[in-house]
């Protein structure tokens, strides 16, 4: 089928809806809904209109390394835009191991002609990170390790998502003791830009939110230290939580389903890391913003946050030192030292005591002996 | 009894990596004869990540959290497995609310993940989305209308759909449907049939996004909801001040919306397509049908009552079925040394003492990647592995030393086997309506069969088990999590115990081994790890190498066929290749108490 | 100069060691210590639940207002000795410096440390700090305090937003440790040594005060420091 074969010249959004005989005003009302869809108001609508008219989609290869797919799964949930809008209008999803048509051979060639067709333009979304153990080899991808495939396709891409702590930070299978030294994207990357889109997996809307952002604005959303973008994962759970106010009154959930738990009340005592987590579940909400962790009652784990699995046990306000001992805290470390010291000032005490009214008697004999 | 053919490894070799549309990263290498007939098949996983090495030394408390992040498209499913193990160690029972919370989150795991793995992940096996250009609208409607009252069918609608497709298409940039396919002389279905499965592609894709929100109700989100060793995190409070803290009428409302829609979706709009789809393919009765016709096994799953798992309990039955013989039904013991053990023989792991299997309280793994002589690496490039040394990051599970089939299909098959009538209404009505006997389910096609009727049997339970917890909470029941033994000061020195589960891809199996407040051993066996399985001490070899055997190709450079059969189990390959702990010291026995 | 030991024997004249923004930054950091000890451990492990009217109740927040109120009392009290350090008399400097590669230093420390451990029976005696207590001010005292300020404002920082200058000055913390449970697992340590520290200065002086030879409390309150013989 000749429409089939892949054109040098690409087709932009407009020609096409032209050639399928949308007109000029159609084609401007189509971008207004868009505009107002993405949540960019009035003037938003001419910037989508020209990016349509002289843009193709920017294509976008989706590796997966060492992960769960849970990112691609959030990905698929995203209720504004949906996720099909954006694999079919808004980004060309030319190559994603869980949604693909091809496989095989006819997949690993997508990967060698969008390096080669659009060399510098294309996006690279990484889910999972990289195996650096056994020289790569526990994590193989068309009988190559993941590493090479990475290396090959950052290489020429223009920027690079990367999606979920897996890929920002390390997630579960960096964890002690990382048996494949699973390691995360932007450190194995020169060059070129790592945008860090935490979580475990990141809300859905913010996901598809970074990619309508970058494509909209044409632009790289501002970061932070973490390479987190701003507009995110700029506050805390804690600081726009719906439960903020019981924490401040001093009314916690003691224990699971108790009366507090009942009430709503602040899951801090619970060991709830909303107040060390950078994300917006408070406010965007999950799956259409139906609820987040702390509204159905369990205590934010910090999914989002660099190392957070060996930040355990999570359901401990304080996190475990295990240096000191199974089940040990900075609590129980203090505590210890503080007793520690006590006991000694009071043995210390007793025994000077005791040496005084021992010397005293002493004196006292030797004065007695000497009448002056 | 049916005998399986030995795998002969003369012909062609043809190789395809990555196999897509799955969860994970599999390996199919296979040798086709010169009719292009597939005589030996070899499944590779080709990853591996250290999940139950992590879980060593952590709260057991925390371990669902773990466990959890096996999979991501199965999500859930690791947690619950996990707090059976811990609440099985500790002798933990959770409450009557739990239960069904619990039961609810994965009969919606059920509807949602074989919708997408219908839809999403194994459609465009059969669907032509470029032939659908050429369909008509308004025959399409026709035949819509024909198979189901679903309303959106308009022949207006199909011709918007079509635009779409034409739209996106016609730009050039194909996106996932790149390279796909398309014109393969394996695709059956008219243009009309395939339209309307591109419309519901995209419905489903969108209504995917509305079932997991009861995830989102209990569990805060999804993927990767919240869990709680000894109930469920969320509280109930329905009647008092605060309930809007809490599951309230709203909430439940919410949930009793989404599980009806559900219920509509699957009857209106995926059995009336996979059957439409299924009476265009019956050829695919005679492929793929591996170890089904042999070997089947479930552990049980959906609970009646809490704390409770006798097999009458269950709603769907646990046993394995051997040779077979559906008339005798084995009991499985998670727990029996003797029952579920796992070799290493081809697997990139090793054990002190190779040929010999281990049950997972004993397990060992450590890595161990190398290639048997036939296996090549050309600088950093594996061109083939050697089946007669090791070759994937699968262990070999087997059940009293057989190989056995796990998923949607095991299940039914083992509830039909025992007698379940609502199982055997549900097949029955299937295999009527298709015109095809019993034996029609065990292959590719009645795999894919299977898992549509599954989720229009776990939708409708789901209705059901949402007015059971409406009715326990207005018995005046509103506890939902037990604390008693929360505290670890609460448990004993050493424990352990074995926590079941049937995930939408079959048997789930974690085992936890609790010593002074921390996991000293964890190990799962998941459906993949025995549907992926590679061969085994004995030259035995796994289901999917045993369900490609035999099959046709049109053109194997192509490997249309060899995708069918092997989405047809849903494969999640995170899940079957996390890892082992690599150390191996054989547990002591001890007693839980 | 700065630290000194005296003779043994003898009458000794009383000397001014401590000038009063020196005695007066004591007081008041002594009771912010306390303050942000007490406010602190009740932040981390929070009282048992108030029952009621959630507008009407603030408890985190007043522990939350005296701990972050005196957190900053504390840091401009620590830059201010700091400050004195340079500007004040000979001995302010003591408190940050010890000078352990002068010999009179150790001989003076082991001294110490034997009528520490009660080998002496004369107490030695001092003009400033002895070399334990100066050691032990160091380790238990400042080190802690720095770290307890840095990170006591590199968590602010997380209140205060990426846009506020205790995150351009302080975020830098974040990046050392990643994930910033790790900050309040420090500056809960550093309130332990800060307890550990306030038992065993408070213990010391008072037993220098009843056993030693030179006065400890009152050279705190009035400057000068009188001995016995």
């Amino acid at each position: 089928m000749s429409i089939l074969t892949r054109s040098k010249r690409v087709i932009t959004t407009a020609e096409v809806m032209e050639s399928r005989g949308i007109n000029r005003r159609e084609f401007l009302g189509f971008c207004s809904m868009m505009a107002v869809m993405l949540g960019l108001g009035p003037e938003g609508s001419g910037k989508i209109a020209q990016a349509m008219e002289v843009k193709p989609r920017v294509p976008v290869l989706w590796l997966h390394g060492l992960e769960c797919t849970c990112c691609s799964e959030s990905f698929i949930r995203s209720s504004h835009p949906q996720a099909s809008d954006v694999i079919l209008s808004m980004i060309s999803l030319d190559y994603d191991d869980t949604l693909m048509a091809a496989a095989g051979d006819q997949a690993e060639a997508i990967v060698d002609e969008i390096i080669r067709d659009y060399k510098g333009n294309y996006i690279l979304a990484v889910e999972g990170n990289v195996p650096l153990a056994h020289d790569g080899w526990n994590c193989i991808v068309g009988g190559r390790p993941f590493k090479s495939r990475l290396q090959e396709t950052a290489r020429h891409a223009k920027a690079i998502i990367a999606w979920g702590t897996c890929a920002a930070f390390g997630c579960v299978q960096a964890a002690r003791p990382n048996p494949t030294q699973a390691t995360p994207i932007s450190q194995l990357v020169e060059h070129v830009p790592v945008i860090n889109v935490p979580g475990c997996p990141p809300i859905a809307e913010v996901m598809t939110g970074i990619l309508t952002y970058m494509l909209t604005f044409d632009r790289l959303p501002d970061l932070d230290r973490q390479r987190r973008p701003k507009m995110f994962y700029g506050q805390r759970i804690h600081d726009k939580c719906y439960r903020r106010a019981h924490f401040d009154a001093g009314q916690f959930v003691e224990s699971w389903d108790d009366e507090g738990a009942r009430q709503g009340y602040c899951l801090y005592k619970l060991g709830c890391r909303g107040p060390t987590t950078y994300n917006a579940c408070s406010t965007i909400g999950w799956n259409d913003g139906v609820s987040f962790p702390i509204k159905s009652g369990a205590p934010c784990m910090g999914c989002s946050e660099e190392g957070f699995w060996d930040r355990g046990p999570f359901y401990e306000r304080l996190q475990g030192m295990q240096q000191f001992g199974i089940e040990s805290n900075a609590d129980m470390v203090g505590k210890a030292a503080a007793v520690g010291i006590g006991a000694a000032v009071g043995a210390h005490m007793a025994v000077s005591v005791a040496k005084k009214a021992l010397q005293g008697r002493k004196d006292n004999a030797s004065d007695e002996g000497n009448p002056s | 009894m049916t005998v399986l053919p030995t795998p002969d490894a003369s012909g062609r070799r043809v190789i395809i990596d990555p196999i897509t549309r799955i969860e994970g990263h599999l390996r199919i290498e296979i040798n086709v004869d010169d009719r292009n007939v597939i005589r030996n098949a070899v499944s590779v996983g080709t990853m591996w990540r250290g999940l139950e090495n992590i879980l060593k030394d952590r709260d057991p408390r925390d371990a669902w959290a773990f466990a959890q992040r096996v999979c991501g498209v199965c999500t859930g499913i690791h947690a619950l497995a996990s707090l059976r193990s811990v609440e099985d160690a500790l002798a933990i029972k959770i409450p009557e609310n739990a239960n069904l919370i619990r039961n609810i989150m994965t009969l919606t795991l059920y509807a949602q993940d074989h919708l997408v793995h219908f839809y999403h992940l194994h459609a465009l096996d059969w669907v032509d989305v470029v032939s659908a250009l050429r369909a008509d609208p308004a025959a399409t409607s026709t035949l819509a209308q024909s198979i189901s009252s679903w309303p959106k069918s308009s022949p207006g609608y199909f011709k918007d759909i079509q635009a779409r497709i034409a739209k996106f298409v016609g730009s050039g940039q194909l996106g996932p449907f790149r390279n796909g396919y398309w014109g393969h002389p394996g695709y059956k279905l008219p243009a009309e049939a395939n339209l309307m499965a591109v419309a519901h592609y995209l419905e489903a894709l969108e209504f995917q996004r509305e079932m997991v929100k009861i995830h989102t109700v209990f569990g805060g989100k999804n993927p990767h909801p919240h869990w709680v060793v000894g109930g469920v995190p969320s509280a109930i409070n329905v009647h008092n001040t605060g309930a809007v803290g809490a599951i309230n009428m709203e909430r439940l409302n919410l949930v009793v919306e989404i599980a009806r829609r559900t219920q509509e979706f699957i009857t209106q709009v995926y059995v009336p397509d996979l059957l439409t789809i299924a009476s265009f393919y019956k050829d695919w009765v005679q492929w793929g049908g591996g170890l089904s016709s042999m070997n089947l096994m479930s552990y049980g799953e959906f609970p009646g009552r809490a704390n409770d798992t006798s097999n009458d309990n269950m709603g769907m039955p646990r046993g394995a079925i051997i040779g077979g013989d559906l008339s005798r039904i084995h009991e499985v013991d998670l727990k029996d040394p003797s029952h579920i053990q796992e070799f290493v023989d081809h697997s990139w792991y090793k054990y002190p003492d190779e040929g010999k299997g281990l049950h997972p309280f004993d397990g060992i793994t450590e890595c161990d990647f190398r290639l048997g002589p036939a296996g090549k690496i050309d600088k950093d490039f594996l061109t083939q592995v050697d089946e007669t040394a090791k070759y994937s990051y699968v262990k070999a599970p087997r059940f009293k030393g057989e190989a056995m089939e796990v998923g949607p299909l095991a299940r039914l098959v083992i509830g039909y086997a025992a007698g379940r009538a609502d199982i055997r209404q549900l097949v029955d009505g299937a295999l009527k309506k298709l015109d095809v006997p019993l034996s029609a389910l065990f292959s590719t096609l009645g795999r894919t069969a299977a898992r549509g009727l599954e989720a229009q049997w776990a939708a409708d339970r789901l209705v059901t088990t949402v007015n059971d917890l409406i009715a326990n909470i207005r018995n005046g029941d509103i506890n939902t999590c037990a604390t008693e033994k929360w505290e670890p000061s609460s448990w004993p020195a050493t424990a352990k115990g074995a926590g079941y589960c049937e995930a939408p891809r079959g048997a789930l199996g974690h085992w936890v081994v609790i010593k002074d407040g921390r996991i000293a051993n964890y190990q799962c066996v998941v459906p993949t790890t025995w549907n992926a399985s590679p061969r085994d001490a004995k030259g035995k070899i796994g289901t999917y190498e045993a369900a490609l055997m035999g099959t046709p190709m049109a053109d194997p450079s192509r490997p249309l066929e060899v995708l069918r059969t092997i989405h047809s189990f849903d494969p999640c390959l995170a899940c079957a290749t996390h890892l082992y702990g690599p150390d191996g010291e054989p547990i002591v026995d001890v007693k839980v108490v | 100069m700065g630290y000194q030991r005296l003779p043994d024997d003898g009458d000794l004249p009383p000397q001014r060691i401590f000038d009063w923004p020196c005695r007066a930054w004591h007081w008041i950091n002594a009771l912010l210590v306390v303050v942000l000890i007490v406010s602190g451990y009740l932040i981390g492990t929070p009282l048992p639940s108030s029952s009621g009217d959630t507008s009407s109740l603030y408890v985190m927040g007043w522990l939350r207002f005296a701990h972050l109120a005196s957190g900053q009392l504390f840091a401009l009290g620590f830059l201010f000795r700091v400050y004195w350090a340079f500007n004040g008399n000979q001995y302010s400097w003591q408190l940050f410096l010890p000078t352990f590669w002068k010999k009179s230093w150790t001989d003076g420390f082991w001294a110490q440390i034997k009528w520490n451990l009660l080998l002496l029976k004369l107490a030695p005696r001092y003009v400033g700090l002895n070399p334990v207590a100066n050691v032990i001010m160091l380790v238990l005292f400042v080190l802690p305090s720095l770290l307890t300020i840095l990170t006591g404002f590199a968590m602010l920082a997380e209140v205060t937003g990426h846009d506020s200058w205790q995150y351009f000055c302080f975020g830098w913390m974040v990046s050392i440790f990643g994930n910033t449970l790790d900050l309040h697992l420090l500056h809960r340590l550093c309130l332990w040594a800060l307890v550990c520290f306030t038992m065993s200065h408070i213990y010391i002086a008072i037993r220098e005060d009843a056993v030693g030879r030179q006065t400890m409390v009152s050279t705190m309150l009035s400057g000068i420091r009188q001995y016995r013989r």
